[in-house]
């Protein structure tokens, strides 16, 4: 407890020091931003309210008989879904938005309105979801808005405090060590669920610690790429008519691959492992920019992925669902089944926020909708135009990485706003891809839109290293310098050239 | 009934329209800003930011933007004059080969530093390198596109 004290007092003292009222710099793009997703999200909240009056009305008694509440006249009824939950959410992201302001950075000004519509559409999405799927008492859209506070605060306060990169570039391995400490500790002490072990408990809380590994799967990663890229440039090992640079450099990168495979086979999960797999391709190519590492890579992902649907049923499972889901549509093919049919009933404009999703016998068509099924959901609710948007907002997210990393100064900031961007948006496209059945079906969240703290914790320190990252004035460590060196040159007096 | 069918399809439609609303305002932020970077400055390849200098030329904090081939000395023809003591009249070379920068000792007496070894031969940098002339020393900086 003293010590969790402690460390709250030291955040709390950093981030005092961090706001100055004297360093304010107005945010106006932020704030305009903001004021479009509020009235968006009153929008559909008003939305969701009238349907459910219509459904309220609907059945049986059609001759004028009130649904609970409404207001008699049932013409323009403009009352909103759970007020105090969107207020509260509009309250916390409009703290962020002046935390940022006082804050006095220039940092970016589009990720945080963008990562509020997002979240904002999760808990519509959260609300009109039957409260007994999870969540506790508090209902799905309570527990949500919990996380979505602590994601909101958490992008906020990394894009207030954090100021230098040294934490991350200087300890790398120290992160990696932790990150697969982490990957051991759930393999022993897990809980299985489903019969994957992703979970980890600790007391009161559980989380999805693949979630935090990808952050630091990106930490490590920029850091090693950046460290050693002029030597990774480089062709010395040749084998046949593939060139590789020299191999001792590729160690940690072979690594990586095995980890990924470890995570599909001890783990069962896909998603997390293709995930990593993407963002580790990624990077190396933007860091050497070299197609033959993204084929050679490539080529290895199609062998494993071969091997390990020989070698391992929920791999082969997993493929045989994806290529004919009709082959089974009760069975196993079931959710893939029932998610195209959401997306066919949606159509284009979609049947309405709240009017989707009929339950079937008592229960909803889709069981993991709210987790690994949101983007089914949303699209039969807001159909192909509403999906469209929400693709364009996680598009806007990789863009302002890109360009985040396209300012950086130097190589480790460059890649790591790289990977943190592409990060969140692989994942997003592993999931959508995966409900739409163009990829075989991963269980993995969808960013800021799935129910999930750890996802959402996770996601939230993504973006706000982002931000940290946006500003040109975060610091570099000074170079390490070899010992004696710096003597070494001004020593060498009497050898004087002119 | 009907008058409320509407109404719901009109905010139903809203909220779509919304969506849209919210994302072109962004995509025009974003517009604006490619081409406030676009117009900035034409392409440059890097930047040399002078970290130390114990003289007047170079100033600590001044900084070169790059050309393809940069060459650094205590000689009034090169580049970046350096105005040191311990530098050679032609020093070094920073040179931009396609996809990285290079960094060369052209035969200087007290040697060229990166990160702070000595180099022999052509040297490949990245960027955040510090490169050590005499006793002045720069780092290797991308530009701000």
């Amino acid at each position: 407890m003293t010590a969790a004290n402690s460390l709250s007092g030291t955040v709390w003292s950093t981030l005092v020091r961090g706001v100055r009222a004297a360093d304010a710099r107005p945010r106006p793009r932020e704030s305009l931003l903001l004021g479009l997703v509020a009235i968006t999200l009153v929008v559909g909240s008003a939305s969701l309210a009238a349907t459910r009056t219509v459904r309220s009305l609907a059945p049986g008694n059609g001759s004028g008989a009130v649904g609970e509440g409404s207001a008699g006249t049932p013409a323009l009824d403009l009352r909103l879904a759970d007020p105090q939950g969107l207020v509260a959410f509009l309250a916390v992201v409009l703290a962020a938005h002046l935390l940022l302001i006082l804050a006095g950075r220039r940092t970016d000004q589009v990720l945080l309105p963008t990562v509020a519509l997002l979240g904002g559409i999760s808990l519509l999405l959260m609300e009109r979801l039957p409260a007994g799927l999870a969540g506790g008492s508090a209902g799905l859209a309570g527990t949500q808005l919990l996380w979505l506070t602590l994601s909101i605060s958490a992008i906020a306060m990394i894009g207030t405090i954090v100021r230098g990169d040294a934490w991350l570039r200087l300890y790398k391995y120290s992160w990696a060590a932790g990150g697969i400490a982490l990957l051991a500790l759930t393999f022993v002490f897990g809980d299985d669920v489903n019969g994957q072990r992703l979970s980890l408990s600790v007391g009161p809380f559980s989380g999805q610690p693949s979630e935090l590994l990808k952050v630091i799967l990106v930490v490590f990663l920029a850091g090693y790429l950046a460290e050693n890229r002029p030597l990774l440039e480089q062709e010395s090992t040749r084998l046949g008519p593939i060139r590789l640079p020299p191999l001792p450099y590729l160690a940690p990168m072979a690594a990586m691959w095995a980890i990924a495979l470890l995570v599909v086979v001890i783990q069962r999960d896909l998603g997390a492992a293709l995930l990593f797999y993407a963002v580790f391709l990624f990077l190396l190519y933007v860091a050497t920019a070299r197609s033959s590492f993204v084929i050679a890579g490539s080529v290895l992902f199609v062998a494993g992925a071969g091997l390990m649907a020989r070698l391992f049923g929920h791999v082969q499972t997993r493929i045989d669902i994806w290529l004919d889901p009709f082959a089974d549509p009760s069975g196993a093919g079931y959710q893939v089944v029932q998610a195209l049919e959401a997306f066919a009933r949606g159509g284009l404009l979609g049947t309405g926020l709240g009017a989707g999703l009929p339950t079937v016998g008592g229960r909803l068509p889709i069981p993991a909708v709210h987790t690994d099924f949101p983007f089914a959901a949303l699209g039969e609710e807001l159909g192909l135009i509403g999906i469209l948007a929400i693709l364009g907002l996680y598009l806007v997210v990789i863009e302002r990485g890109l360009r985040i990393a396209a300012a950086a100064r130097d190589d480790f900031q460059a890649l790591l706003a790289t990977g943190l961007s592409l990060v969140v948006g692989v994942q997003a496209f592993i999931i959508a891809a995966g409900n739409l059945k163009l990829i075989p079906l991963t269980g993995i969240t969808l960013p800021f839109i799935s129910y999930g703290g750890s996802s959402l914790l996770a996601n939230g320190v993504v973006i706000g290293l982002l931000l940290a990252l946006s500003d040109r004035e975060v610091r570099a460590p000074a170079r390490p310098r070899a010992g004696g060196s710096r003597r070494r040159a001004p020593a060498a007096s009497s050898a004087r050239s002119g | 009934m009907d008058a409320l069918v509407v109404s719901i399809w009109i905010v139903r439609i809203a909220f779509l329209v919304l969506l849209y609303v919210f994302l072109a305002t962004v995509a025009r932020v974003l517009l604006r800003d490619l081409r406030a970077a676009a117009s900035e400055r034409a392409v440059e390849l890097g930047r040399l930011v002078t970290i130390d200098s114990p003289g007047s030329e170079p100033k600590t904090g001044s900084v070169f933007a790059l050309d393809t081939v940069t060459t650094l000395g205590r000689d009034v023809n090169n580049t970046i004059v350096v105005d040191d003591s311990y530098a050679s009249g032609e020093h070094a070379a920073l040179t931009w080969r396609g996809r990285a920068w290079f960094l060369e000792d052209l035969g200087s007496t007290n040697g060229t530093f990166v990160n702070g070894g000595t180099i022999d031969g052509v040297q490949p940098l990245g960027f955040g390198d510090e490169i050590q002339v005499g006793r002045v020393r720069f780092r290797l900086e991308r530009s701000s596109r």
